[in-house]
């Protein structure tokens, strides 16, 4: 992972696929998958709250103490789920072969046992995918580096203009 | 760094990383208050009671489209208190680029030196190579009496040839250059990826 990836319009597509049919089977308000360092991978549905570069930056933070505390108990799998319970919302992780994190974020009205029972299920083909995920393709330069390197400083002075 | 080509975004990690109390939390801070709202996510900071930060803070900056590709800037600072090391790794993995916010005071020398060697240490087990990680070294407080030189400074951490800027980090000094440098080195580093 440490050298990044680029992932192709065919594997998004494939991932978008699964979300999408995890989120039409539990009717949850936002799926997001992200990978450990709490990058967005895709997104299905919408947050009401906050923002999924947000959630998912969290959710790596949450993800990577969690392994730690299983590994300190002595435990050998730290790629579980956990989820968090609240009275409107609640929030499900579940860490996927220890590189990718899938959030699902639903309300009190949802069971638990129904995220739960499609979650595992969209992380099993999730994980299948994993193994093309990690061979990262690069797709055929699209970009001319020059403009974009212009483009850049372009985009920055325009961030950082007090106007 | 992840690269979507269907929305033709590309995600860039950067972490700010240094001794405790070296301002941090201050950059990211004044680097959010000066990002144009339009191009800034919240600012998150997980801290104690105490206000020191606890797990990290984080900031998403989100540029315009450049030739059809739109950067977004995911940014972190790291815990800088001793005890927090194996937070640190956690914040650097998956990084793109790191700027070391060191304490300019004197009595903070070794500390430096400390925080530098952690992260070398962090970044290897990581699997990232130290010497090809994109790096700018932000020398902080040089308001503060008792400074060390720069030039010392920077051999004393093993960063001569490491793009260097004197901050003061409370009034916003030379942080915004800092940062631009390494989005640019970093992006530097990925170009031919894109």
């Amino acid at each position: 992972m440490s050298n990044g990836l680029s992932l192709p319009e065919e594997l998004m597509g494939k991932i978008d696929h699964i979300l999408d049919h995890l989120q039409q089977k539990t009717r949850t308000d936002c799926i997001i998958l992200a990978d450990v360092s709490g990058q967005v991978i895709s997104t299905q549905g919408h947050m009401v709250d906050g923002t999924p570069s947000t959630v998912a930056a969290l959710a790596a933070g949450d993800v990577a103490a969690m392994g730690e505390l299983t590994r300190q108990i002595g435990e050998d799998n730290p790629h579980g789920s956990f989820f968090h319970e609240g009275d409107q919302k609640s929030i499900y992780l579940h860490n996927i072969a220890g590189s990718f994190i899938l959030i699902v974020i639903f309300r009190a009205e949802t069971p638990i046992g129904l995220v739960r029972l499609f979650a595992k299920r969209a992380v099993e083909k999730l994980r299948e995918l994993t193994i093309e995920f990690e061979e990262v393709i690069d797709e055929p330069s699209p970009v001319d580096s020059e403009d974009f390197k212009t483009g850049l400083t372009r985009e920055l002075e325009q961030a950082f203009s007090d106007e | 760094m992840y690269i979507n080509w269907k929305l033709r975004e590309i995600n860039l990690k950067i972490v700010y990383y240094g001794p405790s109390l070296s301002g941090k939390t201050t950059t990211l801070q004044y680097v959010h208050s000066k990002t144009h709202p339009d191009r800034r996510g919240d600012l998150v900071s997980l801290k104690t009671r105490e206000d020191r930060t606890l797990y990290f803070d984080y900031m998403q900056i989100e540029l315009g489209k450049i030739s059809g590709l739109k950067p977004r800037f995911n940014i972190y600072t790291v815990p800088g208190q001793v005890y927090y090391k194996q937070t640190r790794k956690l914040v650097l993995k998956g990084a793109d680029g790191v700027v070391f916010v060191a304490d300019s005071q004197r009595q903070r020398l070794r500390d430096n030196i400390l925080a530098v060697r952690d992260m070398r240490r962090d970044l290897r087990e990581l699997g990232f190579n130290p010497e090809q990680m994109p790096l700018v070294l932000q020398c902080n407080k040089r308001d503060l009496d008792d400074i060390v030189p720069v030039t010392i400074l920077k051999k004393s951490l093993k960063m001569n040839g490491v793009p260097t800027f004197e901050t003061i980090a409370i009034q916003g000094e030379g942080v915004l250059d800092g940062l631009k440098t390494i989005i640019n080195r970093v992006v530097n580093k990925t170009e031919h990826r894109l």
